[in-house]
C-alpha cells in the first residue's frame, strides 16, 4: 500500500512546489523583470570572450568613430574599438567588482554583526563604535579615499567598496540577533549545551538569511554604481582594459564633435545593471520579508 | 559622538599611511638626494613612531592646520576654505531643485495615487536612483551645450556669483540639475510614502469628517507630520554635499572641494585628500547630529518620550 501512495505524494509535493513557484512569480512580476536583466548581464559577462563581436582592446584606426550601424551596433571609438564589445567586456569588471565587494561586506559585516549581537557587552560596544565611525564617512568619499591610498587598481576598488558595505551588513545582522537571542528556542539550545558557534550558525543565522539576501542584491547595485564612479575618476581598471565608467570619462572629449555613441553604450549598461539589481532587490524585499516592506 | 569622531580621525590618518607610495618622495619631487630626503622626512615628522605622528597631526588638525599640499605647498585648510563657497553654492542649488520638485510632484503623486503623475513620479524615483550622475551630466552637456543650437548652457566652468550673477547662473544650471537628480529620487519617494502613510491615519479621517477642504487637510494637517522624515533626509543630504559634488564638479570643471580632492589623487597629494575626507566626514557627522536635535524639536512626541524616560 505504501508503494502506491508514496510516489503519488511526492508527485503532488513536486507539482505543488512548481505551482506555488509560478504563483509567486506571477504575483511578483518585478522579480521576473529584474531577475531576467540580471541573468542577461551575468550571461554576457561570463561569455563575453565568445559572444563579443570584436576584440575590445585592439586598435583599428581605419574604423574610428563609426556611428552605430549594422557593422558596429553601438559604433566605434576614436581608436576604432567596437563599443558593444567594450560594453560586453566591461560587464566582467562591473559584475566581478559587485560580486567580490559584496562578498567582502557580507562576510566581514555579518561575522561582526553576529559576534557583536550574540556576545554583547564591551565587544559589542567596541565593534559598533567602529561601525559608527565607518558610517560617519560618506560612502563614495570613503571608497575614493581608500582606492586612492591603495592605488588605482580593480582589486583595490573591490576592497574599498567592500569596506564601505560592511556597516550595512553588521547593523542588519546585529539587529536581527538582538531580536532573537532571548527567544525560547535559543535559550533551549543553550540549556541543552549547544556551543555558542553552533547556536549562532544553526539557530540565529537562518533568521538573518532573508534580510541578507535582500541587502546583498541592493548593495550589488550600489557596488556597480560605485565602481563606475571610481573608474570614471581613473581609480578603477586602467586603460586600455574596458570599464564602463572609464569609457564614459574617455568619451567626454568627443562630445563637442557630437560622437554621442561612445558614452551612450556604457551609460545605458550601467543604468540597466543598477536598475535591475535595485528592482530585484525591492521585489525580493517585498517577497521575503513583509516586515521590511512595511517599514521601508 | 566624541569617540566616533576620534575613530574617524584615526581612519583618516591611517588612509595616508596605508599607501605604498612614500610621501617623502612625493614631497621631494625631482630631488632624490638621500640626505635631503631624510631632512624632509624629519621636517614632516615621518621619522617618528605612528602614534606620535597621529597625536601631532590631530593636535594640528583641531587648530585648523591640516598641513600643506605636496604640490603647491598651499595650506590645505586655506585651499578647502577657498573652494568651499563654490561647493556650497552647487550643493544648495541642487538641494533647492531637488526639494522643490520632490514636494511638488510628491504631493500631487500621493493625492492622485495611481494617476499618470503618480506613475511618472514612481518612474522618476526608480530611474533616479539607478541613473549614474556622471552619465546624466554627459547627456546634459551633449544636449544643452552642443546638440541644441545656441549653446544654451556652457559645458563647464565657473564664474563667482559676486563677479557676474548671470554668468554664474548659466554655469550653475547643468551641474545643479545633475547633482539634484539622485537626491530628487530619494526625496520624492520619501514625500510620497510619508504622505500616503499619514493619509491612512485616524486624525485625517476626522479632519475629512469635520468637512474641511481637501487643500486645508493636506497643507494644515497631512504635510506637518509627513514632512518630518523629509526634513531628516534633507538634513543628511546637506551634510553629504561634498560627497555628491566630487563627481559633478569633475564633469563640469567646477572649482569646488570635491574637484580639489580628485585633482590631488593622481599626484599622491595626501594632505589634501586627507583634509577633504576629514572635512566631509565631520560635516556629515555634524549634520546627522543636528538632524537628530532638529527631529526632536519638530516632533514633540520624541521630546516627550525623552522627558519621560
Amino acid at each position: 500500500m505504501a508503494g502506491t501512495t508514496v510516489p503519488i505524494a511526492i508527485g503532488r509535493v513536486s507539482d505543488d512546489r512548481w505551482a506555488s513557484a509560478l504563483y509567486f512569480l506571477r504575483r511578483n512580476p518585478r522579480m521576473i523583470v529584474g531577475g531576467a536583466i540580471v541573468l542577461a548581464w551575468i550571461v554576457i559577462a561570463v561569455f563575453a570572450p565568445w559572444i563579443a563581436p570584436f576584440d575590445p582592446i585592439k586598435v583599428n584606426v581605419t574604423d574610428s568613430l563609426i556611428p552605430p550601424g549594422p557593422g558596429h551596433w553601438l559604433g566605434t571609438d576614436d581608436l576604432g574599438r567596437d563599443v558593444l564589445s567594450r560594453v560586453m567586456w566591461g560587464s566582467r569588471v562591473s559584475l566581478s567588482v559587485g560580486a567580490i565587494s559584496v562578498s567582502i561586506g557580507l562576510l566581514v559585516g555579518t561575522s561582526l554583526g553576529l559576534a557583536a549581537g550574540y556576545l554583547g557587552g564591551k565587544f559589542d560596544l567596541f565593534i559598533m563604535r567602529g561601525i559608527d565611525a565607518l558610517l560617519a564617512f560618506p560612502a563614495l568619499i570613503l571608497a575614493i579615499a581608500i582606492t586612492s591610498a591603495l592605488g588605482p587598481q580593480i582589486q583595490n576598488a573591490m576592497i574599498a567598496i567592500g569596506i564601505v558595505a560592511i556597516p550595512a551588513y553588521a547593523r542588519l545582522t546585529r539587529g536581527q540577533v538582538l531580536a532573537v537571542r532571548a527567544r525560547e528556542y535559543i535559550v533551549a539550545a543553550r540549556t541543552i549545551g549547544a556551543s555558542p558557534l553552533r547556536i549562532v550558525l544553526r539557530h540565529i543565522f537562518p533568521n538573518v538569511m532573508n534580510a541578507l539576501i535582500v541587502q546583498a542584491t541592493l548593495s550589488t547595485a550600489f557596488a556597480i554604481l560605485a565602481e563606475a564612479a571610481l573608474s570614471f575618476l581613473g581609480l578603477g581598471p586602467q586603460p586600455p582594459y574596458p570599464s564602463w565608467g572609464q569609457d564614459i570619462n574617455y568619451s567626454q572629449r568627443y562630445l563637442p564633435n557630437l560622437k554621442w555613441w561612445m558614452s551612450v553604450g556604457p551609460g545605458l549598461a550601467i543604468f540597466t545593471a543598477v536598475f535591475a539589481f535595485n528592482f530585484l532587490g525591492d521585489a525580493l524585499r517585498d517577497a521575503l520579508d513583509p516586515r521590511l516592506r512595511r517599514s521601508g | 559622538m566624541i569617540p566616533v569622531a576620534l575613530l574617524v580621525t584615526i581612519g583618516v590618518f591611517a588612509l595616508a599611511r596605508i599607501s605604498p607610495v612614500d610621501p617623502v618622495l612625493v614631497f621631494a619631487g625631482e630631488d632624490r638626494d638621500p640626505v635631503q630626503l631624510e631632512a624632509i622626512r624629519h621636517q614632516l615628522g615621518l621619522d617618528q613612531p605612528l602614534p606620535v605622528q597621529y597625536v601631532a597631526w590631530l593636535s594640528h588638525a583641531v587648530q585648523g592646520d591640516l598641513g600643506r599640499s605636496f604640490q603647491n605647498h598651499q595650506r590645505v585648510s586655506e585651499a578647502i576654505i577657498e573652494r568651499l563657497p563654490a561647493t556650497a553654492e552647487l550643493g544648495l542649488a541642487a538641494l533647492l531643485i531637488s526639494v522643490t520638485f520632490a514636494l511638488g510632484i510628491g504631493i500631487i503623486s500621493a493625492v492622485k495615487r495611481n494617476s499618470l503623475i503618480d506613475l511618472f513620479s514612481t518612474s522618476v524615483t526608480l530611474m533616479g536612483v539607478s541613473f549614474p550622475g556622471f552619465f546624466l551630466g554627459v547627456v546634459l552637456i551633449l544636449l544643452f551645450s552642443y546638440v541644441i543650437p545656441g549653446r544654451i548652457f556652457p559645458p563647464g566652468g565657473y564664474t563667482p556669483l559676486i563677479q557676474d550673477a548671470a554668468a554664474n547662473l548659466r554655469y550653475l544650471v547643468l551641474p545643479a540639475v545633475t547633482l539634484a537628480t539622485a537626491s530628487l529620487a530619494l526625496n520624492l519617494r520619501q514625500v510620497r510614502s510619508s504622505l500616503l502613510e499619514v493619509f491612512g491615519l485616524d486624525y485625517m479621517r476626522t479632519a475629512r469628517a469635520k468637512g474641511l477642504r481637501e487643500g486645508t487637510i493636506i497643507t494644515r494637517h497631512a504635510l506637518k507630520n509627513a514632512l518630518i522624515p523629509v526634513v531628516t533626509l534633507v538634513g543628511i543630504q546637506i551634510g553629504a554635499i561634498i560627497e555628491g559634488a566630487v563627481i559633478t564638479e569633475t564633469i563640469f570643471s567646477w572649482p569646488g572641494v570635491g574637484r580639489l580632492a580628485v585633482q590631488a589623487i593622481p599626484s599622491h597629494d595626501y594632505p589634501v585628500v586627507q583634509g577633504v575626507v576629514l572635512v566631509s566626514a565631520l560635516s556629515f557627522m555634524v549634520s546627522t547630529l543636528l538632524v537628530d536635535v532638529l527631529y526632536a524639536w519638530i516632533d514633540p512626541r520624541i521630546s516627550y518620550a525623552g522627558a519621560g524616560a
